[in-house]
């Protein structure tokens, strides 16, 4: 069923982000970088409408407007199903942010299409589509098979390779916007409060998230997790018995009750592995766990484990980590 | 404010999973179902907006099987939400997110409704897809990850944040609306023994399912648990330096998780 593929783009600071860069990759393998036309929206993304010829997509919709400039997907989805409709195309991928999943719901009813968020996989035999995502936290994986003639995927960040840079001629063509349901009229978005620069990546976001738990034992040693975060360009997470604590913030938890994560590479430092921390990380593609307790449920969870006081081998690590970077 | 919360039935976070005879999803056989999380704080919040605004009415619905839909909801009345109304779904449930959203899009568009509340996503099948098809199919807006929600009376609107992977995004809105709901809070309400004992008695509005046909769909294929975990490979050192070279060694060079 796919015979052409529409690819949006989520922009961050006039790029492309690089989920959008993923479902770049994916599109190019399902239908070929001619079969692949990209798609972003708002009053600047000129830049971000160039950088998908850097990765091998040279046709490009741009609707220039100020109405898209937010991220609300509902206000995409209008003009996002009339491109898709243009290009006779019968998948939408995007990258499985927030807006991502949002832009799937929207498209789901809109566009009268078999949508899966979450996706780590997607198989086509040429007549029906397949997808794999994790469910319950990570802890099983299902499979469902989109029935229909359209399909929108959300793709798990982190979940795909970065398309690799192959560049052609942009083709960039202006598209209208398309009306927005009236309701969305007087719906503002007043700010951003952006994460600050300098605190590393998002949580949600990051390749690599070092986390540390109880074993820290207080707050003045969490800077030895902020370190080794630090020496890897990683996002920081923390277990919920030290932001129960306090000594930081409830937006630094992975867990059931805080944030999932699915990173390349998850440092647990310091963390035992209660359930509720489990869900949280169990996705991710590989953990490392350091422990003084050779028993610590987080050890049955892990693919590498260090047995050993964390307040010598944490600095060690990141000495090393520091020494093969260059840092 | 005529105020709607969608609930759902989920496993409980600690059940043992098991994989259904024809390997399709997961066997309910023995699972104990209780109130979503997200969908749990949803109705929290209801219930404060209610408790803020005169004369609001807090209505929650669900789409589900007997008899989980069923218990959700009476557990949803007995924590104070004032109406229920179940969309009962066949056996084995029809489990498509989108489809869960056309079944409640339904029921509310026939019952009063300014503010719509969900969970931002549910613990099981983790879609996020049925408060934005929600709002699409009753074209009103949207928003999901939201926390601090306020109603400012003064100015009809609704203000919240939503929390995304570039930061807080602050927000207002006219009514009605859809929210999906991420706030924690520190100290929910718990259901009182005389309002659980009500709940027994309370009744529940029946509604029916829109019929799926013409409608693209997903359908469950295969439900997996992972291979269990053997444990890790503990790494053997004689100094915390050893340890280090070790393991960075084997996350180049085998995990190739960096360069």
């Amino acid at each position: 069923m796919t015979s052409r593929i529409v690819v949006v783009g989520e922009v961050h600071h006039d790029h492309l982000i690089e989920a959008t860069l993923e479902a770049i990759g994916k599109g190019r393998e399902l239908a070929g970088s001619e079969g692949v036309v990209g798609f972003v929206g708002g009053s600047h993304a000129e830049t971000a409408a160039s950088e998908f010829a850097r990765f091998g997509i040279g046709e490009v919709r741009w609707a220039r407007d100020g109405v898209l400039d937010d991220r609300a997907a509902g206000r995409f989805a209008p003009t996002i199903a009339t491109v898709a409709d243009l290009e006779k195309a019968s998948l939408i991928l995007v990258g499985g942010t927030n807006f991502g999943r949002d832009l799937a719901g929207h498209l789901a009813i809109r566009w009268n299409a078999g949508t899966a968020t979450g996706v780590t996989d997607v198989r086509t035999d040429g007549e029906s589509l397949t997808v794999r995502r994790p469910v319950f936290g990570g802890r099983a994986t299902e499979t469902r098979r989109l029935e229909g003639p359209r399909a929108v995927l959300a793709l798990r960040p982190h979940a795909f390779a970065v398309a690799p840079e192959s560049v052609v001629p942009p083709h960039i063509l202006p598209v209208p916007t398309a009306e927005v349901p009236s309701a969305w009229g007087g719906t503002k978005c007043l700010g951003t409060e952006v994460v600050p620069a300098g605190s590393g990546p998002a949580l949600t976001d990051a390749a690599i998230v070092v986390s540390g738990g109880r074993g820290v034992r207080a707050p003045e040693n969490f800077h030895l997790v902020e370190e080794l975060a630090a020496s890897l360009g990683a996002a920081v997470g923390a277990s919920r018995a030290v932001t129960d604590a306090g000594w930081r913030p409830a937006t630094f938890q992975v867990g059931q009750t805080g944030k999932s994560v699915s990173p390349q590479l998850y440092i647990a430092v310091g963390i035992s592995g209660a359930i509720q921390h489990i869900v949280g990380m169990v996705s991710s593609r590989v953990i490392v766990a350091i422990n003084s307790d050779p028993t610590a449920p987080i050890f049955k969870v892990a693919d590498y484990g260090i047995v050993g006081d964390l307040f010598q081998i944490t600095p060690a690590l990141t000495s090393e980590i520091r020494k093969v970077r260059g840092l | 404010m005529e105020i709607v919360v969608c609930v759902k039935p989920v496993p409980e976070a600690e059940t043992r999973l098991r994989v259904s005879a024809d390997g399709t999803r997961l066997d309910p056989e023995g699972v104990k179902f209780v109130l979503a999380g997200y969908d749990e704080s949803a109705v929290e919040q209801a219930l404060l907006l209610k408790e803020s605004i005169a004369g609001s009415r807090v209505h929650a619905i669900s789409f589900g099987p007997a008899p989980r839909t069923e218990e959700v909801l009476r557990a949803s009345i007995a924590l104070g939400c004032d109406q229920a109304t179940w969309i009962e779904a066949p056996t084995p449930v029809p489990d498509d997110p989108v489809l869960a959203a056309r079944a409640l899009a339904r029921a509310i568009a026939s019952a009063p409704h300014d503010l719509v509340l969900c969970g931002k996503q549910a613990g099981d099948d983790e879609s996020a897809i049925v408060a934005t098809a929600l709002g699409e199919l009753l074209g009103v807006p949207v928003f999901g990850y939201v926390v601090d929600l306020k109603w400012d009376p003064g100015r009809s609107r609704l203000t919240f944040h939503r929390v995304m992977e570039s930061g807080q995004e602050s927000w207002e809105s006219p009514l009605p609306c859809v929210i999906g709901l991420q706030q924690a809070w520190n100290d929910p309400r718990t259901a009182r023994l005389p309002m659980i004992l009500k709940s027994r008695k309370a009744p529940i509005t029946k509604a029916t399912m829109p019929d799926p046909a013409g409608n693209s769909r997903s359908v469950p294929a295969k439900f997996e648990l992972p291979v269990a975990r053997t444990g890790a490979k503990l790494i053997e050192y004689k100094s915390p330096e050893e340890a280090a070279l070790k393991l960075v060694r084997i996350l180049r060079e085998d995990a190739k998780v960096f360069p």
